[in-house]
């Protein structure tokens, strides 16, 4: 495993893709007009510098120069705030449209997706949020780049052409130093980045293993370990910058060069003392002009230089982005199922996530009849949750068959549409009882609602609110324990009147009492269900007509 | 001792001073060189075209040797001294961060434990890299002011020539510019912080909708879930644009003022003559152009200040230490709740009881990763309270019911238990937990890299590493929660033989939660903790 071999075929496959995401922003192109207006605008700056010192000493015939050249810097600072806001509208866009896309691809992910939550909200927010330096700023930068300075060079041209062939002249050993220090820049800046992500791994370790590092009193040591691997990582970071600066510098020194050079050739034909023969004589404010509009020869590749970054940052996000779409699942036909208790059969079942050494789930075989309770007893990572999320399509069927009502669960494209599911955490959004209720059905009846309501055992709770079913809850839940947001879940399984019902550790971290009544309550709710519960309590597991027992291997 | 981001900072560019002084040096040389190099040329080239103009003879006697000269060694100055400046802000700033970041480490482990578990490895990391890289930039902008100073300094210097109005007017431009960036800079830590608001709640939607996976495919949610994360991600885009427009501001402001200040001093300059008002024109508009720096900084001081903001509150919650009391070497370790019962050095004990009882709770309690009741547990007589964290974590080795894993190799995790543990001992310790044979398989034997959390060993031998893990310390107590969990009975029946003479050669004491009576069978006294009534007597079995 290589992370940063960075083929041709993969490069290019990255550019396509983030030009089509870049092709989202379509505004940003406006930013790269705006860019070209503001080296005109420079050009009109140069032109008042000139003809302001030209008209020297009448103040008269300065001002309108140096109104020029006013009017010219306003008109710089406009087109470059504007250029901004159009970036900004354009990345927003497409900032936007991808996340969309992402947010739908994280909810859709094909079974054997290796993401986890980290890092698809690492994607859907940090990487996508990468694309906008590029669309916002680099974009419209290398656009504007590669007309920009032909422009400065035209307008140069016009006052004195040995001028802007020196200009040019300048450009060639810039471009080649620029490739050279460019591709070194680039290799380093990846080996860089992944030194960076493996100190950032190892803090992210270090912190989940807080407890055995705090038990065997490690801190001291462990904290030592991470300042070395810092210090090393500023090394490394310092040998980076040293080759990444040379190709800044070398734009620096061209850039320095090219006024340091006009300046000289320009006085020296203005002295006649030249030593070679020139087919041009300059007066002062065509010199001048000169002068002015030699830095801005430079500047758009500066920005370009400044916006590099961006690309970067985007092109490493592209890779991620464009590999996770890959794993977006295909829809597939599907046999509707019929809504009723239905029997499960899985036959020789192995669950292996892409990627994992070991299977989560080997050779797994049960057979549940309609309407049957089972429990999956077993320690956490036995693969108890795999099993009903392999039934949701959540988690990939690597061998063996399962059988839902008798069809294939590939044909039924997994058993959603007949079943209801109850976690440890469920889903709890801010606004009232009601419409977390209503979610599972939102066409229910009040009489079914305060059937479930019954059912699930929520009565006394909402009988201790004022508001009732209206009260108001937050988004954490706020003001509701564990067990009454299971009771929530448990109210909206039973609100769809599912045949199938998933519980998964349902009752994991509550109290003992709360869990008893929790137990009673899914007692009662599971009749005529067939009921699939992952639990590692025994007493939950009691309640089921069998119990299934997923050991580890040693 | 409590210590915030501003101290550690202020320490760190103590440290990082001759660094630091060179980038300020070399920024003010960069600012001056570039006010000077544009301001020269100016005269030089009108300057020569006045000798031009005047003749032949004026034009020989014009010295043209030392401006021109003269230009093309501050571009060669402003060069290198670009280069120099970087690497030695740079430098200093990952100098600093190399201190820093194991600093916040430090901090999060000495924090009260309950809030140093709460953190998640998320939220850590987040902190790690965004916030401690918005230190980075601070640190690499500290120059900045200097180029400012240099800049004003050299156009002050210039723009004077053509008298004080000239220079008076630069100056007021400069101020004009750096008042009105830092009344804009204010207006920009409202968006900045709107963003930062709005990225948590859309991280919290998205991590809600991704937690609720199965619900939602089962209640056919999934397009509503997208759409409340749409709707967060809008509100995200519309912050972070606000926060564009008003950097936006900052282009207009900074191009505006260089055009003001070039136009004022051309004007005012007049009458020294023309060469003069070229050199002030161009002196004061590469003066203004010396603020850049300073400005780039202010567009990011929302984003800064909220990371300072954060880090502070890593860095604020050290705990006051105020216990003082040692137990002995080999103390005596007796529980008053939930039953009394006292264990002398060498004794073994099981600790049983239905799953929920509060086992592990009571282990953790043990060996000080949740707070002590008052007089439940004492080592010597000692409330456990009353002993520092480190000594009472001495007293036990651990094997914790998850074993908990670090990402590395086997060396480096049984290390942590010990740092000085020699190769024999290692081995011995791998003996012991019935893992040696395993280990002696793999190809870089101690050197494997066992992947996160030790994922590419199965659940028992995870168990068995950490238990491994516990015999590398000399502690005068072991404490395994579970520890033959998931094994097959011929191994767990040679890892209970061998955890049977190991505390025999050792003399070590045993506190053992089990369900397995193979490992149970080692301990010849129980307590036995009953559920639902926590503070109710539990039953002490001999």
């Amino acid at each position: 495993m290589n992370a940063i071999t960075s083929s041709p075929a993969l490069a290019r496959a990255r550019t396509r893709w983030l030009k089509g995401v870049a092709a989202d922003g379509g505004r940003a192109r406006g930013s790269t007009s705006l860019l070209l207006l503001d080296t005109g605008a420079a050009i009109g700056f140069a032109t008042g510098l000139a003809g302001a010192v030209e008209a020297v000493p009448s103040i008269g015939a300065m001002l309108p120069w140096a109104a020029l050249m006013a009017l010219s810097g306003g008109a710089r600072g406009t087109f470059a705030m504007l250029a901004t806001r159009v970036g900004a509208a354009g990345a927003e866009h497409a900032k936007l449209r991808l996340r969309r896309r992402i947010v739908a691809t994280s909810l859709h992910r094909a079974p054997g997706s290796t993401a986890t939550t980290g890092t698809l909200m690492n994607a859907a927010v940090d990487e996508v949020d990468a694309i906008d330096g590029y669309v916002a700023r680099f974009l419209p930068a290398r656009q504007a780049g590669a007309v920009a300075p032909f422009l400065v060079l035209a307008a140069t041209a016009l006052a004195s052409p040995v001028a802007a062939g020196i200009l040019f002249a300048t450009l060639v050993p810039f471009i080649l130093v620029m490739a050279l220090a460019g591709g070194a820049a680039a290799d380093v800046s990846r080996q860089q980045f992944l030194a960076l992500s493996r100190l950032s791994g190892r803090f992210a370790d270090r912190i989940r293993a807080l407890p055995v590092v705090l038990a065997f009193g490690a801190e001291d040591r462990e904290a030592a370990a991470l300042g070395r691997a810092a210090d090393d990582l500023a090394r490394r970071t310092m040998r980076v910058l040293r080759v990444a600066f040379v190709s800044s510098g070398a734009l620096e020194f061209f850039a320095a060069l090219s006024v340091a050079l006009v300046a000289v050739y320009c006085g020296f034909n203005l002295l006649h003392l030249l030593p070679f023969p020139v087919p041009e004589q300059l007066d002062l404010g065509r010199a001048l002009f000169v002068l002015a509009l030699a830095p801005e020869f430079y500047a758009p590749m500066r920005r370009l230089a400044a916006a590099y970054h961006d690309k970067q940052s985007a092109e490493t996000a592209a890779e991620r982005l464009a590999a996770l779409e890959g794993e977006r699942q295909s829809p597939v036909a599907t046999v509707p199922l019929p809504r009723a208790a239905p029997g499960i059969v899985f036959d020789a079942v192995t669950i292996r996530y892409p990627g994992e050494d070991t299977a989560a789930v080997s050779h797994f075989s049960l057979d549940i009849a309609p309407g049957e309770t089972v429990a999956l007893l077993g320690p956490s990572g036995s693969g108890k949750s795999s099993l009903l999320h392999l039934l949701l399509r959540l988690a990939p069927l690597s061998e063996g068959a399962v059988r839902v009502g008798g069809i294939a669960l590939a044909e039924t494209g997994g058993v959603a549409t007949i079943a209801a599911w109850v976690g440890q955490s469920p889903l709890i959004i801010a606004g009232s009882i009601r419409e977390n209720l209503l979610l599972a059905c939102p066409k229910a009846s009040p009489q079914d609602l305060t059937r479930v309501i019954h059912a699930a055992g929520l009565g006394p709770m909402l009988a201790r609110r004022p508001l009732g079913l209206d009260s108001p809850i937050d988004a954490r839940g706020g003001g509701l324990s564990g067990g009454e947001r299971r009771r929530i879940a448990l109210a909206r399984a039973l609100l769809k009147s599912a045949p199938l019902l998933l519980l998964d550790e349902p009752t994991a971290h509550l109290d003992a009492q709360a869990e008893a009544r929790l137990i009673a309550t899914i007692c009662r709710a599971r009749a005529g269900c067939t009921t699939l519960i992952a639990t590692h309590s025994e007493r939950l597991a009691a309640i089921a007509n069998r119990v299934i027992r997923l050991g580890e291997t040693a | 001792m409590s210590q915030t981001l501003e101290t550690l900072i202020a320490a760190e560019r103590r440290a990082q001073r001759p660094l630091l002084r060179r980038a300020a040096l070399y920024a003010a040389l960069v600012a001056a060189s570039s006010v000077v190099l544009l301001g020269l040329s100016g005269w030089f080239i009108t300057a020569a075209a006045f000798a031009g103009a005047a003749g032949t003879l004026a034009a020989q006697a014009f010295n043209y040797m030392l401006p021109s000269a003269g230009i093309r060694l501050l571009a060669i100055v402003r060069t290198g001294a670009r280069y120099g400046e970087r690497l030695a802000a740079h430098e200093a700033a990952f100098g600093a961060l190399a201190r820093i970041r194991p600093a916040l480490f430090r901090a999060i482990a000495a924090a009260p434990v309950g809030k140093a578990l709460a953190l998640s490895t998320g939220e850590a990391t987040a902190r790690m890299i965004g916030d401690v890289d918005a230190i980075e930039t601070r640190f690499v902008r500290l120059s900045a002011p200097w180029g400012v100073a240099a800049a004003l300094a050299s156009g002050l210097c210039l723009t004077v020539l053509g008298g004080a109005l000239a220079a008076l007017s630069t100056v007021a431009c400069l101020a004009a510019l750096l008042l009105t960036a830092r009344a804009l800079s204010r207006r920009l830590e409202a968006p900045g912080r709107a963003v930062q608001t709005a990225a948590g709640a859309l991280r919290e939607e998205f991590a809600q909708a991704i937690e609720a996976a199965p619900e939602l495919r089962c209640f056919g949610l999934e397009s509503w879930a997208a759409d409340r994360i749409d709707a967060r991600s809008r509100t995200l885009a519309a912050a972070q644009r606000a926060q564009a427009n008003v950097a936006g501001w900052f282009e207009l402001l900074q191009a505006l003022s260089i055009a003001l200040a070039a136009s004022a001093a051309a004007l005012l300059s007049a009458p020294a003559g023309a060469e003069i008002a070229a050199l002030a024109a161009l002196a004061a508009a590469m003066t203004l152009d010396g603020a850049a720096p300073l400005l780039r900084g202010q567009i990011d001081r929302g984003k800064m200040r909220e990371a300072a903001a954060r880090l502070d509150m890593l860095l604020a919650v050290s705990r006051p230490e105020r216990a003082t009391a040692m137990p002995s070497d080999t103390p005596v370790l007796t529980f008053h709740q939930p039953a009394p019962c006292r264990v002398a050095p060498g004794e073994r004990l099981a600790l049983t009881g239905p799953s929920g009882a509060g086992k592990t709770m009571l282990v953790e309690t043990l060996i000080g990763l949740r707070p002590a009741q008052p007089n439940q547990i004492t080592l010597d007589g000692i409330d456990l309270a009353a002993i520092p964290l480190p000594a009472l974590r001495r007293c036990f080795a651990w094997v914790p019911q998850d074993a908990m894993l670090l990402s590395g190799t086997i060396r480096e995790n049984l290390m942590l238990a010990n740092s000085e543990t020699a190769d024999a001992a290692l081995w011995d310790a791998l003996r012991d937990a019935v893992l040696d044979d395993r280990v002696r398989a793999l190809d870089r034997g101690l050197d494997t890299w066992i992947g996160e959390n030790g994922a590419r060993l199965s659940g028992g031998e995870r168990r068995r590493l950490a238990l491994a893990r516990a015999y590398c310390t000399p502690a005068p107590w072991l404490l395994l929660d579970e520890p033959s969990e998931g094994l097959d009975a011929v191994t767990e029946a040679i890892l209970a033989n061998r955890l049977h003479s190991r505390l025999d050669r050792t003399g070590q004491g045993l506190i053992l939660v089990t369900h397995r009576p193979k490992l149970g069978a080692l301990c010849p006294r129980v307590l036995a903790i009953e559920p639902d009534r926590v503070n109710a007597p539990a039953r002490l079995v001999a």
